[in-house]
């Protein structure tokens, strides 16, 4: 998942809807998020391009609505409900993922395992 | 052209003029003077026709380069246009430091090198790919050409990373970010160069993505211009070799560019944060409060203090708040007791009546009033008012005031009530256990104990309090401490009291003037009543003393994490010096506590309704 700045990403992405879980005044999603453009994207552990700044799943919660909805850990995060997630902060992606007046979110992911099965199925 | 038949006319003219012999001088004169005209005429032609034959030239160049035939281009009347290919720069110079010298590393060298080649295909199949005035079929197949070189460029960079991650060399790779912008430059420069830069050596490698095969390491000095996608007649424009940075010198300097222009955004270290919890401004400091809702076990730890001081700076917003709507209560200095008693009725909302507002203001600019708050626990004064839940108020305008205060409330609790469970959470957590009146919705959702090491007002007001509270090891149920930190310092805490308040007070004098609002002792009530049921068990005043000093010390060493919080910063009131001074003060406000508590646990935008809720409740 490398890029050119300035050049449009391509990348095989996955539509994940995940419906948020009501738990009295919270909303659950089921997984937690990290990276972001303001951190130290060499401690990335699920990255392969150690300067990606990209959001990162890192935890799915077993039986969450994010596992449900066929989130996976190391996925990377591209767009949530259509906004942008690979030049964002790590609080903007919080922000944006746990909108209290938003019961879905819809991300748009994509993951190694993706482009490899895509590769192979051009090659 | 027209040129060359006058210039032989007039040759031919001279001749015939000169030939007859012509008596007068004058007659020779003019002659002459024509014929020399008529030379430089002439010569003139010649240069015309020799720079338009330049010109054109120069216009086929162009039109190799641009793909256009310029309209500059001198058309013979009735000639055609010639067709012009264009030609693209397909011929650049790879640094020799990106191919491998010698045989270590050879493997991730020889990707390397690939990966470095595969680039340049990639961005001369790009280039090709934005080119203008095409077919819709060749545009597709160009297209189809690019995609294909970037998933090779993908792979190549994949391995190389693989490869480097084995040699352990983890460091991120630069050569996909800059690779491109050194291609950029130099394919600008080659347009005008590539003339100049014609007999270089280079390595040359075909756009042609089908050309795939082993760009691998040539030796520099062949060059092998391969033919570009289109053909083109004619010598290739060869790329200049100018600034494309190796890979190898780029990795390497790749850190030492981090260093030198840092990025805009400065790197925090890498951490990931669970969403299922509602968004808080505050990630770092806060992140052990936040968790404190997933967990719900009954952990006896306090969060370090440095946490408690992070947690410190949300309230300054609420605070401002507070003070502009006259709801600000008397700036009373830190006393662990004071504020453990207001923690729940802090919120006051507009509903003060101006009487009440206006007994306060007076009393509060002068320290007697001070001191008729640090009286409020005295035994005697309970009977007083017959309630034991009150007797904590000493000062009569207080309570009084407090009696009345649920008929002040206003409207916009009730309004927001509904609200109540969630707001109520960080605020009531301990007093719920305690405070049998108050049995807010927010209890069952909140169990007490999770809630301890999340309520910051108490440590931050009490250090001694909470270390106590660790030296036992144990965890007191929330009642057991309030009710110790009451017994244990209501003697020695005057006093120090008193130091805190003189600093303060000189340097933010309008904070002191805030009236306590009238309801605020509410909620101290069911403290009192454990506080009286317990025995006290006083500490010895030095102890306290320095519990306090240091205390103090510490939150004024703290400045960074306000200054962190955009939000705090923004929120504060133009009144006031620096966000750190104000913040300062403010903490020894015993309302801050609670708003910050409450700030820490919810949605900044939630504020405002939790005050009326949280009224609400009370009411």
């Amino acid at each position: 998942m490398s890029f050119i700045p300035g050049q449009p990403v391509t990348a095989v992405v996955q539509r994940i809807e995940i419906r948020k879980l009501r738990q009295g005044e919270h909303l659950i999603l089921g997984f937690s998020i990290g990276g972001g453009i303001d951190q130290d994207p060499g401690q990335n552990p699920f990255s392969e391009d150690k300067s990606d700044k990209g959001i990162y799943v890192t935890r799915v919660t077993p039986g969450g609505p994010a596992e449900v909805a066929g989130l996976m850990m190391g996925d990377k995060v591209m767009q949530v409900n259509g906004w942008d997630m690979t030049m964002v902060t790590h609080d903007q992606a919080r922000k944006r993922l746990t909108k209290k007046n938003e019961d879905v979110v819809r991300l748009l992911v994509t993951r190694k395992s993706l482009e490899q099965a895509v590769r192979h199925s051009m090659m | 052209m027209e040129g060359k038949e006058e210039i032989s006319d007039t040759d031919s003219g001279i001749i015939l003029h000169s030939s007859p012999d012509s008596p007068t001088t004058i007659m020779k004169d003019v002659i002459t003077h024509t014929r020399a005209v008529k030379l430089k005429h002439k010569s003139l032609e010649d240069r015309l026709e020799l720079c338009l034959l330049e010109l054109r030239k120069l216009c086929i160049r162009e039109a190799e380069l641009t793909g256009r035939l310029s309209a500059d281009y001198p058309l013979l009347p009735g000639e055609k246009p010639p067709q012009i290919r264009k030609r693209i720069g397909a011929a650049f110079k790879l640094d020799e430091l990106s191919i491998p010298q010698g045989i270590k590393d050879s493997e991730l060298n020889s990707v390397e090198a690939e990966l470095s080649l595969q680039l340049q295909i990639y961005e001369a199949a790009r280039k090709l790919c934005r080119e203008e005035h095409l077919s819709k079929a060749v545009k597709k197949s160009r297209l189809q050409q690019c995609k294909c070189e970037e998933k090779k460029v993908k792979q190549l960079q994949e391995s190389a990373f693989q490869l480097r991650l084995q040699h352990g060399r983890s460091s991120p790779r630069p050569s996909c970010i800059s690779a491109p912008r050194g291609l950029g430059n130099s394919d600008d420069s080659s347009l005008s160069d590539s003339v100049l830069l014609d007999e270089e050596e280079v390595i040359s490698q075909s756009s042609q993505p089908s050309v795939e095969t082993t760009p691998s390491r040539e030796p520099t000095d062949s060059p092998k211009p391969l033919p570009g996608p289109s053909p083109s007649p004619g010598p290739i424009p060869h790329q200049p070799p100018p600034a494309i940075p190796t890979l190898e010198e780029l990795q390497s300097s790749f850190k030492d560019t981090l260093d030198l222009d840092l990025p805009p955004i400065e790197h925090s270290p890498w951490t990931e944060s669970s969403l299922d919890q509602p968004y808080q401004k505050i990630k770092r400091k806060s992140r052990s409060s936040s968790c404190k809702s997933s967990s719900p076990a009954v952990t006896p730890v306090l969060p370090p203090v440095e946490a408690c001081y992070g947690d410190v700076a949300l309230p300054l917003p609420l605070s401002t708040h507070l003070r502009l709507c006259h709801t600000q209560s008397n700036s009373a200095p830190t006393t662990p007791e004071m504020h453990v008693r207001r923690q729940l009725s802090l919120r006051v909302p507009n509903s003060d009546p101006p009487l009440n507002l206006d007994k306060d203001r007076g009393r509060a600019r002068i320290p007697r009033r001070r001191l008729v708050d640090y009286m409020v626990t005295p035994p005697d004064e309970r009977g007083v008012y017959g309630n034991p839940a009150y007797h904590s108020n000493s000062e009569t305008d207080d309570s009084n005031s407090e009696h009345s205060a649920p008929s002040y409330t206003s409207s916009p609790c009730r309004e927001a009530s509904y609200d109540l469970p969630r707001q109520c959470q960080p605020a009531y957590r301990y007093q719920q256990s305690s405070d049998k009146e108050h049995n807010s919705l927010g209890s069952q959702a909140y169990p007490p104990g999770p809630g301890y090491h999340l309520q910051p007002p108490q440590q931050r007001s009490g250090p001694s309090f909470y270390r106590d509270y660790y030296d036992d090891g144990m965890a007191y149920p929330p009642e057991m401490d309030m009710a110790r930190l009451y017994h244990g310092h209501p003697a020695p805490c005057h006093s120090s009291r008193y130091e805190h308040w003189y600093e303060a007070a000189p340097v933010h004098p309008q904070c002191a003037v805030r009236p306590l609002p009238p309801h605020v002792r509410l909620s101290r009530a069911p403290s009192l009543r454990e506080y009286s049921q317990h025995p006290p068990r006083g500490l010895p005043r030095q102890v306290v003393n320095e519990e306090l000093k240091s205390w103090h010390q510490r939150n004024q060493f703290r400045p960074s994490s306000l200054d962190r919080q955009g939000a705090v910063r923004v929120r504060n009131i133009p009144g006031c010096e620096s966000p750190l001074s104000q913040h300062q003060t403010y903490r020894e406000q015993v309302p801050q506590r609670q708003v910050f508590q409450r700030a820490a646990n919810t949605i900044p935008v939630q504020w405002f309704k939790e005050d009326d809720s949280e009224i609400a409740s009370q009411v």
